[in-house]
């Protein structure tokens, strides 16, 4: 499925790119928090409690979002823009093989931002109580979450010319208003099951919308079905 | 699948909103090289984006080698394709580039194939070299190379020559001649009719979205400059004697007098070049000035718009 070239190619892109640093600068802001409060903590301080609220307010449905977003829109907008798309159309290669190697180079390219970023802050903000569960949860929440997120983003950038624009209005207008205060729209919030399976191991954040094995297999659903609607949308879409 | 022609449009036509690009085209292209001739605007890059399978058409059907080569990508393994305007990833060598394309082509030795099709372009001594450092005319030619390296039955050229200085223009030329002498389908666009005449025996003239004429392109060219031509002429005198001779002589079809000078429109333009100095000898008219109206490439595509038309096209 994966076509290899294609995803080294798409990697080395999204990693060169000068936008790629400013994505950095956005996923290193967990670890500037967690180094204030490390400084500024107070003996007897809820470490796990701070931790707890930077991943699951701060981590999952903005900084893993907005980068998974940017880099999932980048690994087709950009080639669609610059015209090297055509190059990758006019040969024989599934059209779902390219999407779906698309979306894991987009996927590895944000988790290269976004783990060493989630495993610092964790270091900092719980200082000598770090156990491998406390990032181990918190990095699969993230992981499955920025793969459903780079599946809508390679979706979106073959439906639309303004993919990150609507990517954006989803993570701040639906999942970070509505969905917070209505129950049922978190059900349409991919960041609400990144969370539920963060929560696994940090509990005293927000009721979870599911437990974690929903959540793993909504998760994949959506990275799946946006996988096989792009490869649909590369078939028919003006290129 | 391998009788069927190269390239089969039945009555395609594409349409952005309101502006049509293309417009109930027909035709079919077999072996050899075939020039894609119109004006900038006129669908070119539009029908050969519908030939790559770059967009579907809003009606009729777009057939390689008998299939629709959106619904099916295996038919690429037989395509090479240059877009226009879209050089390859600056940040790859030309090397890269070309063993990336013959790769994905499924090519059994990409790296040879590379080699050969970087020599054929000319760019082996350049091929360790960033893409992205290269001039427009090096680009071109990586995108030449990289659609040949897996060996492709057809190719298909958006503007393949701009860019090109003319030693390079003639080695491409040489290139496409000996691929369409293999027996392999070439089509090439271009707006320019001498470049064309250069690269292809056959033509397809689009205007405005419609096809108006087919076939060799020497009888292309020749109805070209057989075509009713308006020829601007200034005397001294109000010059009526020439152009009355000029008409008895049965040399123009019309004359109009305008401010000072003729405006005459021949059938038979070399005629009319041999017959004005001796007429304005014999009625002792002092000729001024003479020039062709209306003798751009617009104008050119502009009556075979209008020939079509009134052959109920």
């Amino acid at each position: 499925m994966i076509v290899w070239p294609v995803y080294r190619l798409t990697l080395r892109a999204l990693l060169l790119q000068r936008r790629t640093i400013l994505l950095g600068l956005l996923a290193a802001a967990p670890v500037l928090m967690a180094l204030v409060y490390a400084v500024a903590a107070k003996a007897g301080a809820h470490h796990f409690r701070f931790y707890s609220h930077l991943v699951q307010e701060l981590f999952v449905p903005t900084i893993a979002a907005v980068v998974a977003l940017v880099i999932g829109v980048s690994a087709i907008g950009d080639e669609r823009e610059d015209g090297t798309i055509y190059y990758l159309v006019a040969t024989p290669q599934s059209r779902l093989g390219l999407i779906a190697t698309k979306i894991a180079a987009a996927w590895t390219a944000t988790l290269v931002l976004l783990v060493p970023s989630l495993v610092i802050s964790a270091l900092l903000a719980l200082e000598g109580e770090v156990d491998p569960s406390s990032i181990l949860w918190p990095a699969a929440g993230v992981a499955l979450a920025t793969l459903a997120y780079c599946g809508v983003a390679a979706w979106l950038s073959l439906r639309t010319r303004r993919p990150i624009v609507i990517g954006v209005l989803y993570v701040l207008l639906w999942e970070g208003s509505i969905a917070t205060f209505a129950a049922s729209a978190s059900k349409l919030s991919i960041a609400a099951y990144g969370r539920a399976l963060v929560a696994e191991r940090l509990p005293e954040a927000a009721a979870p919308v599911v437990g974690p094995a929903p959540a793993v297999v909504i998760l994949a659903a959506v990275a799946a079905i946006t996988c096989w609607l792009g490869a649909r949308a590369l078939a028919r879409v003006e290129l | 699948m391998s009788d069927a022609p190269a390239i089969e449009f039945a009555g395609v036509s594409r349409w952005y909103g309101d502006t049509v690009a293309v417009a109930d085209v027909s035709f079919a292209v077999g072996p050899g090289v075939t020039g894609l001739l119109g004006h900038n605007g006129a669908g070119k890059s539009t029908t050969l984006k519908l030939c790559a399978g770059f967009t579907s058409p809003s009606a009729g059907a777009v057939r390689i080698f008998g299939v629709e080569p959106r619904r099916n990508p295996a038919v690429y393994e037989r395509v090479g394709v240059v877009p226009d305007q879209s050089p390859p990833w600056p940040f790859l060598t030309a090397q890269e580039v070309v063993e990336l394309c013959a790769r994905l082509h499924r090519v059994a030795d990409p790296a040879a194939a590379a080699d050969r099709a970087l020599e054929t372009v000319g760019l082996d001594d350049v091929a360790g070299r960033k893409v992205g450092g290269f001039s427009h005319g090096m680009r071109q030619r990586v995108k030449l190379a990289q659609a040949l390296a897996h060996d492709p039955d057809l190719l298909l050229l958006d503007e393949p020559l701009n860019g090109l200085d003319p030693a390079q223009r003639r080695e491409i030329i040489a290139v496409l001649h000996r691929l369409g002498d293999e027996g392999r389908t070439v089509i090439v666009s271009s707006h320019v009719l001498h470049e064309v005449e250069r690269m292809a025996p056959q033509v397809l003239v689009l205007v405005s979205g419609h096809l108006v004429a087919e076939g060799q392109t020497s009888a292309i060219r020749q109805l070209i400059s057989e075509r009713p031509r308006t020829v601007r002429v200034a005397a001294g005198g109000d010059g009526r004697a020439l152009a009355g001779a000029l008409v008895d002589g049965g040399v123009v079809d019309a004359v109009r007098f305008d401010d000072g000078t003729m405006e005459f429109e021949t059938g038979d333009v070399e005629r009319f070049s041999r017959a004005l100095p001796a007429l304005a000898r014999t009625t002792d008219t002092l000729v001024r000035r003479v020039e062709p109206v209306g003798d751009d490439l617009e104008s050119v595509y502009a009556y075979l718009h209008e020939r079509a038309r009134g052959a109920g096209r």
